[in-house]
């Protein structure tokens, strides 16, 4: 993978690729690529995907209103909180 | 330890004590745990209304740090979520709360569940209680270490490509992937959401079974599940038939002789063996770590300092937050696991990588379709090393990865496999696992108890049983 696919990809990924770790990382992603292409050996054209074990097909559940009383313990997971709202941190 | 105790009354009032003591020497050397705290986890309750039983009543265990225990932290091993504490339990954590037993505390894990060492961990170093110059294997190595060095006799664990099942051979335990669907994962912390599965580490195969009867059960919380009981196959007796997986495995010496020494067990034991080839073996690997790291990319994509995870000190705008966030938190484990995935997700790279690798899953798939409708049950390695030494003198990142060959095909199949000691090499742990077809993992605990009588398994020189009650190990 050269440098600007790097660059490309860690950037959708949301990640801050450092000096330090281009040429690390960007040297283990090219091996698992590199590696992934073994899959090109194998004839797929007849297979359809499998995209779980076992679930054919979506599963739902009834839309139905549950209580849950776990709303304060979520809020408590805040760094910042005031009464029962969560304060972002500043960014501007 | 100067007397053996029974593990139900190590946390009783008059044992406690020296249970903690002793559990905190031993683990000072070992490091399996990242939280400790058995008084705590004697207050733990259900919370959701679920039927009591006296099933595991004041038996000590404890529970990978990917997976919810009610207020004690849920790091999975990363410094993204080092501070994390949970609001709530998994849905498998409080059935074992609700059949009695006490959760101790939380071990350590590789970060998110990426890695075959818990060397990732960038919370703390797991070893072997074997040998501590190597490494208790991964991702679920603090469960497995913990169980191996007699702190609990059993432990809860996650297998998304073996990580139940490779660190319980390395430790020379038993451990079990469930079937895809048979256990609940509300409550666990998701990397890649269709292979992973919550499994058991135990010493003792009655613990084993004991706790995988108790928290297998469809959950309205988890559409994936369904009732085990629908599926299962009990024909424990009628397991005749045994395929066994031949051809070029590149196995080392001490794990090659155990492979075939169990064969020759299973020949003696009246078993007969089929010798059968995966096709699609040689394509698993890269074909799990396309889906792999293709659902963990969209599933950590919530670990942004935000919504949750580490948040940095400071940050000019909401951009730089996320990505200062993930830069500090994650480890390069996780970072390259992102990468990759959000690589083969990208549009023009699709049907290359991710599509074509749904496609070999069908194609394994149909192996073991083929492999189950003619033997009962299917013998494979867990993995061609037998522990390997921590740092430089191991295997590398990119070498763990390949030598995933043997476990990923059950998280890509949805399959049951156990992975079972079956006695010890130049110091360490040999092993090997079954696999069976879905639902059917008491054909899976039969081949295990009807081996183990065959089989010298011992225990680690340093780390002798703590307790008495049970079945002891020949």
């Amino acid at each position: 993978m050269d440098i600007a696919e790097l660059y490309t990809t860690a950037e959708l990924a949301q990640i801050k690729l450092e000096d330090s770790e281009v040429e690390s990382l960007g040297g283990e992603v090219s091996q698992m690529v590199a590696y992934f292409k073994k899959m090109m050996e194998v004839s797929v054209d007849a297979l359809e995907p499998t995209t779980h074990a076992f679930i054919k097909k979506n599963r739902l559940r009834p839309d139905t209103f549950h209580p849950s009383t776990l709303a304060d313990d979520i809020l408590e997971q805040s760094p910042d909180l005031e009464d029962r709202f969560i304060c972002i941190p500043n960014v501007l | 330890m100067t007397q053996q105790i029974n593990w139900k009354e190590t946390l009783a009032d008059g044992g406690q004590k020296a249970y903690i003591a002793e559990v905190k020497k031993r683990d000072a050397l070992v490091g399996s745990f990242l939280e400790f705290d058995p008084p705590r986890g004697k207050m733990a309750r259900p919370q959701a209304e679920v039927q009591t039983t006296e099933e595991l009543a004041g038996i000590p265990f404890a529970i990978k740090d990917n997976i919810a225990l009610r207020n004690f932290k849920l790091t999975c091993g990363s410094k993204m979520l080092a501070h994390f504490v949970s609001p709530y339990s998994a849905t498998a954590v409080e059935k074992i709360l609700a059949a009695g037993g006490i959760p101790v505390g939380k071990t350590n894990m590789d970060e998110f569940g990426m890695g075959s060492s818990t060397d990732t961990s960038a919370l703390g170093t797991t070893s072997n209680p074997w040998d501590l110059t190597k490494v208790a294997g991964g991702s679920s190595g603090g469960s497995a270490a913990a169980v191996a060095a007699g702190l609990v006799p059993f432990a809860l664990g996650t297998d998304t490509g073996g990580s139940v099942r490779q660190p319980a051979n390395f430790c020379g335990v038993y451990g079990l992937k469930p079937t895809y669907g048979a256990v609940s994962r509300y409550g666990l912390v998701a990397y890649a959401s269709s292979l992973e599965t919550i499994g058991v580490v135990a010493r003792e195969i009655p613990y084993l079974e004991k706790v995988f009867n108790t928290i297998r059960d469809q959950d309205e919380k988890d559409n994936t599940t369904a009732d085990w009981r629908d599926f299962s196959d009990p024909k424990e007796g009628e397991v005749t038939k045994i395929g066994v997986l031949t051809g070029s495995l590149g196995l080392d010496p001490g794990v090659a002789e155990a492979y075939a020494q169990v064969r020759q067990e299973l020949l003696a034991l009246g078993y007969e063996i089929v010798e059968m080839q995966l096709p699609m073996l040689d394509y698993a690997v890269p074909a799990y770590y396309t889906i792999a790291t293709a659902e963990a990319s969209a599933n950590l994509a919530r670990f942004n300092g935000i919504r949750y995870g580490h948040r940095p000190v400071y940050s000019e705008n909401p951009e730089e937050l996320v990505q200062k966030s993930r830069d500090e938190g994650f480890g390069a484990e996780v970072k390259l696991r992102i990468l990759l995935g959000t690589y083969v997700l990208r549009s023009g790279f699709q049907d290359q990588f991710y599509l074509r690798a749904q496609k070999i899953r069908t194609a394994l798939v149909r192996d073991f379709d083929k492999v189950f409708s003619q033997v009962d049950g299917f013998l494979l390695p867990v993995f061609p090393t037998q522990a390997f030494s921590h740092g430089d003198g191991g295997l590398d990142p990119f070498q763990q990865k390949v030598a995933d060959k043997f476990t990923t095909t059950a998280n890509l199949t949805g399959l049951p496999a156990l992975a079972i000691p079956t006695g010890v090499s130049g110091g360490l742990p040999t092993g090997v696992q079954f696999m069976a077809p879905a639902f059917c993992e008491d054909r899976l605990f039969g081949l295990a108890r009807r081996l183990k009588s065959n089989l010298t398994l011992g225990e680690p020189p340093e780390f002798p049983a703590l307790y008495a009650g049970q079945e002891g190990r020949s």
